[in-house]
């Protein structure tokens, strides 16, 4: 089965000299994230596949397919251990 | 649960329509609409602010995560679309519902009694909320400006040395709004900061650098007040900040280390805790800290005993 991901809906986001910061509401606490953290997290404001991110990240960054895969698996676990994702499975 | 009291309104026309003030109690309503009166915040809209005197403590049932403030608790979030805040010395509770513009406030005559610790600490929390309805977002800063123009905003704890600081650059003329009390606002493409007008609180060692005989002591708090007018500024209402401290006291020679944008953005959301509150808000709030943050240039500054005894060094601190 195909886990979907989504933005947890007490993340705010803001973008600052081409980065991010996500500013959780529930948790009270603030983190900052790279430019392709904040496309990925952009994104998650709907359900989407980790092939999805993927591709989006193909899309935005001249890099290989199993770069793009590392980043956004390494990126989707930070924000996991964090609590910035609903994961449906 | 109904409060069986009878209440005769009393509506208090502050100084600044901004805010308009009901109160059931007609002593406690005089004193709050002189505080009101006093701080002169201009909002740019009307918020209402009604007091209701209740024979026992009315204080619906919350179970949200409390967000503990010095002698309140305030509760927001879902499920309800309201905010909370809890007096923790004495039996007084408010609620804002979302998108009003209006605090409802309930309270004991044992609560109202103590009129000066209820304003300072348990309405001032409300206020804070209320005026977030006007665009207005409370950060802990002061505020100041300098001889060429340069607005200043100083944040940090309760002992980063804002306090003394608005003191002594008051007491060299520097136009000073707050020691503690600032709100951020957009105005055109600019954040401004506007001013709770209020006493700056010293504590002793503070207050000696100053080498005035101004101001009046307040008890309880073990502190010397003094407007900035009485050391001889004009108060500042609003200011558009150039330059953002980040402060804390220290043994050695003062030091100011430029910081970035990002860093100024962590530093401001830390001292404006109110950004996570309220989801209805938080992203008007997140995006004025975010604008603030680019439109100054931040500093870590490191007050030391050379500033506090020549104040006008920070000129040369931070050109």
């Amino acid at each position: 089965m195909t886990s979907r991901y989504t933005r947890h809906p007490e993340l705010r986001l803001t973008e600052l000299e081409d980065e991010g910061v996500v500013l959780h509401l529930g948790t009270r606490k603030y983190f900052s994230v790279s430019e392709s953290g904040l496309i990925i997290l952009n994104a998650l404001e709907a359900a989407c596949t980790f092939e999805e991110l993927v591709a989006l990240l193909l899309d935005e960054y001249d890099v290989s397919p199993e770069e793009a895969a590392d980043s956004v698996t390494e990126f989707l676990d930070r924000c996991s251990a964090s609590n910035l994702l609903i994961i449906e499975e | 649960m109904t409060p069986a009291r009878v209440f005769v309104w009393c509506i208090f026309q502050v100084m600044s329509p901004k805010i308009r003030l009901q109160c059931s109690d007609s002593e406690l309503g005089k004193y709050v609409s002189t505080w009101l009166d006093e701080i002169r915040l201009d909002l740019p809209i009307t918020l209402d602010l009604r007091l209701t005197i209740v024979d026992s403590a009315f204080i619906p049932e919350d179970n949200r995560v409390p967000f503990r403030q010095p002698r309140v608790e305030i509760r927001s979030g879902p499920p309800l679309r309201s905010v909370g805040v809890l007096w923790l010395m004495g039996a007084a509770h408010a609620v804002i519902e979302a998108k009003s513009t209006e605090a409802r406030v309930s309270l004991t005559t044992e609560a109202a009694a103590r009129r000066e610790e209820l304003v300072s600490t348990f309405l001032h929390t409300v206020l804070v909320l209320l005026v977030r309805r006007a665009g207005w977002h409370h950060l802990h800063a002061a505020t100041a400006q300098d001889s060429r123009g340069r607005g200043w905003l100083v944040a940090g704890d309760a002992r980063a040395g804002k306090s003394t600081m608005a003191a002594l650059l008051a007491s060299r003329g520097w136009p000073v709004g707050t020691d503690d009390t600032a709100f951020l606002a957009r105005r055109g493409e600019h954040v401004v900061v506007h001013a709770a007008r209020g006493r700056i609180a010293l504590r002793h060692g503070g207050y000696m650098l100053l080498s005035q005989n101004v101001g009046a002591r307040h008890e309880r708090r073990g502190k010397m007040l003094c407007f900035p007018e009485e050391l001889g500024a004009a108060w500042l209402p609003s200011v558009k900040p150039d330059v953002l401290l980040f402060t804390r006291v220290g043994d050695r020679r003062s030091n100011a280390t430029a910081i970035t944008s990002r860093e100024a953005l962590a530093e401001l959301v830390r001292w404006s805790a109110w950004v996570a509150l309220e989801a209805d808000l938080a992203q008007d709030h997140l995006n004025l800290l975010r604008d603030l943050a680019t439109q100054a240039q931040g500093y870590r500054v490191t007050l030391g005993r050379d500033l506090f005894d020549d104040p006008m060094r920070l000129e040369e601190l931070i050109p």
